[in-house]
This record gives structure tokens, C-alpha cells and sequence, in this order.
């Protein structure tokens, strides 16, 4: 058969890869077009950036986006990896739902986090604001740091603490000296998948944004109602260098850990296994 | 382990777990409850128990929807798979000291934020769009296609956002599989394509699975393609269920669709999460 053909595969391959790639490159080609058409590029230019730093409106959403990431990747990351230490742990009677409890975030449907989220913040007859999005960004975000950093800490074990301890650290000591030296990288990539997640997150959003403050991904969709505009390539671009700055990040800063492995193993779990 | 040791790592399970608990599973519960609810003259949500909502969702004029969702969903699954497949195979078995890089590639353009990648679809597949002008140029299509505002584009949207979600855990299967496995099959049966068959499909079948859930779960619930690249003939219930909380104004009855959702959904989810707990317990053998 033709699939276990290399030259075969490599064409194949190479058509996905092109289909994942054209209308990423015509959003970041056209961005630098000098006129309005999504058609023909007439001339390299940046007045559609010029034009988005122009507006007030769509800088302080920009600023709110990154706002939100950065609060979201501290505490999501807080209790993701606290979760993780203690479902890995602990062996109490509660573990066993707390750990489908982590679970079931990552298989529901975005727009039923959504409204879930709606539906809690009305009735507890809290205003929607830029704090309602963030609550909601890290409740969708625990459960990706926890799967991160979970399988980072059952591929070191124990025995080192247990040596620690056994020489006279206390039980804390060896979490301080052992335990977070060693999660550190997945820590640090974990932190960095969710900022990425939630700067790029549209529907949660969506359903917890208030009047006063619209994260970029949630002006971007009242945009493309409107119809087809340059500027949203701008935006598009500007969006895909920050997402992508902070993948990169993480998938490269457990190297600079001094690990050998790559940090895409650390990010999905399968290092270690 | 002792006593003491317990309740010191039993700490850490409070702060994660209990924001979990307050603030994903009360308001699940609480869609629930509202979903057997109605709206009173006033246009408030009211708590009471009815199945009036459910018995909407049913309605002829409803059940379309529903089944179209799940049609444009299986549809998704099937072309993730198929295209998806043959990449993974590729990187996994020919990817070489490439395979990292190529894997990145792939994690990129899910990275590029949903609504943009939508968007530039939007773009090419216009009436007025890159693709047609570019058929018209070669004198294939004169007049242009119909592209946008069909139930292709929407089911191509929601390939081209989930695809990776399929190749990531088929790539993580066949990279557990040992190779010495595909020659043995090759020693037994011969032909390449019955190797495949018979070694190489059945075990990668924990990765097939996981990836046709991790495309579907998305795929089913998502309002964006259909809304940017279909036309209200090819609204799905995401559409729906937003239209229920932000036009209409019928928090019950969009309550009401999303529980009928998750309720189908839920079988997959419970699979999905009893593989995933298979593999937390074990995972060399998963």
C-alpha cells in the first residue's frame, strides 16, 4: 500500500502542512498590504498596524488581553500545581474525584463553560467586568497546568525526597529543595501554555465580558461581523507573536534548565513514561 | 505512607479542588437546574421544574439542528482522521531528527487564535475572495464558486481548527509502539498494507480513539465556523444555544440544548476519560 511509502507520505504530508499554512501566510501577507484589497498585494506598507495603535479602543483591549493572560498564567499555575503534587501524592478519599473533577474541564466544550460561567456570575448577582473573565480564564486553565506538571512529578518519583529527608530535611523542606527545583521546567511550561491559551481564548470570553473592558479576541468577532477589514489581519499577526513567543518559550526554556529532553515532552506528558 | 505524611499532601489538593468545585462543577449543576426552568413575563430566568424546554429542543424545528451538529461533527472526526492519520505515520516512522520541528509546525497554527485562522478562510473563500479570483485568473471558473456560506466550508473550518487534536495523540501511539513490531508483522504477513491492517492499526487504536474524541467534544459545541464561513442553513446548536443567551434571552431553554449536548457528549467523555485514567494509572501499558 502506498501508505508505507515515504515518498508518498512526504507529499501527502507536505499538502497538510501547506492547508495548515496558506491562510496563516495570507493573514500575515496581507497585514502588510498598502491597500484596503484582500486580493492583490499592491506594495508592502504598515499603515493597517499604524491604524491599530491608533485606535484607543483597540490598544486598551490589547493591554486588557494581556492583562487577563498574566493574572491567569500566576494563579492557574498556583493551584494546577498544587493539585498535581497532592493528586499524585495524597491518597485520601477525596482523590479519587478530585482527579475527574481536573478532568472533565479539559473534555467539555468551551460554550459550556461559558455559560456555566454566565449562569454562576448572575445568579451570585456579580457585574460582568475584566475580574469575571478572569475567573473564568482560570477555571478552564487549572486542569492544563495539573495534566502538565502531574506528569513531569510521576517521572521523577520520589526517592529523592525521600532522601532528602531521610538525611534531616523536614517534610517542607524537601517540597522547597527538591521537589520545586525538579518541576520547575514543567512548571515554567505549563504557565506559559496557559498565558497562551487564555490570551488566544474567544468564547469563554465571550460569555463573561462585561460592557466596560473586551478582551482583543472578543473585538475581533464584533470586526469580522462587520465584514472583511486589513486591520484584523494586523491584529491577527500581532496576536500570533505573542501566542506564539509564549509556546516557543515554553517549549524551549526546560532547556535552559540544563535538560537534555525536549520541553514538548515536558508540555505533553510523555517524557519520563 | 503514614498519617502525618497523608494530610501534609492531602493540602494540596484543597486550594485547586475546591475552586474547581465552586466554580466548574456548582455551575454545571446549576445549568442543570435551569434547564428545567422558564422565563417569566418579565424576561427573567426562573427556577421551577418543567420539561417544556426539552420537549423544545425536540421540535421539528429544533431537531434539525441538533442532528446537523452531530452530522457536521462525525463529518470532522472522519476527515481529521484521514487526513491526519497518514502525518503522524510519517512523522513518527520517517520523521527522523525532523520530527520535533515538524511536530512544532504542526502546534503553531493552533496557536494562531481561532477566530483569525476562521477569519482567513473567510478571506480566501469569498465570493470575492483569494481562491475564486484565483480560479477565475486560470479561466477554470468563470462566474466563481459557491464556497462560502455552505456546509463544506463550515465542516472545513472545523477540520482545519481541530486537526491537530487528532494527529498529536495518533503521533503519541505509534511513537510508543515498538518498530521491531512492524517487522515482525512484515516477516508474517508480507504486504505492507496487511502489516498496517493487522499490526500497526491495532495498536495505535488507544490514539485513533482519543483523537476522534478530543476532535469531536470541540467540534460539536463550537458556534464560530458555522457562524463566520456558513449561513442560518447550516447554524449548529452552538449557534443556537448562544442565541438562547445573548438574542433571545432564553437562559432556560439554551440551558435545556446544552444539557442535551453534554448528555450525548457524555459517553464519549466517560470513555475518553476512563482511557485517560487507564493511562495516569499506567502508563507504560496505555
Amino acid at each position: 500500500m502506498a501508505f508505507d511509502r515515504p515518498r508518498f507520505l512526504r507529499v501527502y504530508s507536505f499538502l497538510v502542512y501547506a492547508f495548515l499554512f496558506i491562510p496563516i501566510i495570507v493573514v500575515v501577507l496581507f497585514s502588510f498590504n498598502s491597500e484596503k484589497s484582500l486580493q492583490v498585494f499592491d506594495g508592502f506598507s504598515l499603515r493597517w498596524y499604524e491604524e491599530f495603535f491608533r485606535d484607543d479602543t483597540l490598544r486598551e483591549s490589547l493591554f486588557v488581553s494581556l492583562e487577563i493572560a498574566l493574572i491567569t498564567m500566576v494563579v492557574a499555575t498556583l493551584l494546577g500545581t498544587a493539585l498535581a503534587i497532592g493528586l499524585v501524592r495524597a491518597r485520601t478519599r477525596w482523590s479519587p474525584a478530585a482527579n475527574v473533577l481536573m478532568l472533565i474541564p479539559l473534555v467539555t466544550p468551551e460554550i459550556v463553560a461559558g455559560i456555566s460561567a454566565l449562569i454562576i456570575f448572575s445568579q451570585l448577582g456579580i457585574q460582568l467586568s475584566f475580574w469575571t473573565i478572569v475567573i473564568a480564564h482560570i477555571t478552564f486553565s487549572i486542569s492544563y497546568v495539573t495534566i502538565v506538571v502531574r506528569g513531569r512529578l510521576t517521572a521523577m518519583g520520589d526517592e529523592v525526597e525521600q532522601a532528602a529527608m531521610d538525611l534531616g530535611a523536614t517534610r517542607f523542606g524537601a517540597v522547597r529543595l527538591v521537589l520545586f527545583p525538579g518541576l520547575w521546567p514543567a512548571i515554567v511550561a505549563a504557565g506559559l501554555l496557559v498565558f497562551a491559551l487564555s490570551f488566544d481564548d474567544f468564547v469563554i470570553s465571550f460569555f463573561t465580558t462585561g460592557e466596560d473592558v473586551q478582551p482583543l479576541p472578543v473585538r475581533i468577532w464584533s470586526a469580522i461581523r462587520f465584514g472583511v477589514s486589513p486591520t484584523i489581519n494586523a491584529i491577527g499577526t500581532l496576536m500570533m507573536v505573542v501566542s506564539i513567543t509564549a509556546v516557543v518559550a515554553a517549549v524551549l526554556i526546560p532547556r535552559f534548565f540544563g535538560r537534555k529532553e525536549s520541553g514538548i515532552k515536558v508540555l505533553t506528558g510523555q517524557e519520563g513514561g | 505512607m503514614t498519617a502525618r505524611a497523608q494530610s501534609f499532601w492531602a493540602r494540596f489538593l484543597l486550594p485547586g479542588g475546591l475552586w474547581l468545585f465552586l466554580l466548574f462543577a456548582i455551575p454545571l449543576a446549576l445549568v442543570l437546574a435551569l434547564s428545567f426552568g422558564f422565563t417569566d413575563d418579565l424576561g427573567r430566568a426562573v427556577y421551577a421544574f418543567e420539561l417544556d424546554n426539552y420537549a423544545d429542543a425536540f421540535d421539528p424545528l429544533y431537531l434539525p439542528v441538533l442532528l446537523r451538529s452531530v452530522g457536521f461533527a462525525l463529518a470532522t472526526v472522519v476527515l481529521c482522521l484521514a487526513i491526519g492519520y497518514p502525518v503522524a505515520y510519517y512523522i513518527a516512522r520517517y520523521g527522523g531528527s525532523k520530527k520535533h520541528i515538524l511536530i512544532a509546525l504542526l502546534v503553531i497554527p493552533f496557536f494562531v487564535n481561532y477566530l483569525v485562522r476562521t477569519y482567513a478562510w473567510v478571506a480566501l473563500l469569498a465570493d470575492e475572495g483569494l481562491v475564486n479570483s484565483a480560479l477565475g485568473s486560470l479561466n477554470i471558473s468563470e462566474t466563481g464558486l459557491q464556497l462560502i456560506n455552505t456546509p463544506y466550508a463550515v465542516i472545513g473550518g472545523l477540520v482545519y481548527g481541530y486537526l491537530v487534536f487528532m494527529i498529536l495523540p495518533i503521533y503519541a501511539s505509534l511513537e510508543r509502539m515498538d518498530p521491531a513490531l512492524i517487522e515482525a508483522g512484515k516477516d508474517l504477513f508480507g504486504r505492507p498494507f496487511q502489516t498496517f491492517i493487522h499490526v500497526t492499526l491495532p495498536q495505535t487504536k488507544q490514539g485513533i480513539l482519543a483523537g476522534c474524541v478530543l476532535v469531536f467534544l470541540p467540534a460539536v459545541g463550537d458556534f464560530v465556523s458555522a457562524q463566520l464561513l456558513g449561513g442560518p442553513d447550516t447554524y449548529m446548536v452552538g449557534n443556537l444555544i448562544q442565541d438562547q443567551f445573548f438574542t433571545a434571552n432564553n437562559w432556560p431553554f439554551g440551558s435545556a440544548l446544552t444539557v442535551v449536548m453534554m448528555i450525548f457528549l457524555s459517553f464519549w467523555m466517560v470513555g475518553y476519560l476512563r482511557s485517560a485514567a487507564r493511562e495516569a494509572r499506567d502508563p507504560v501499558a496505555a
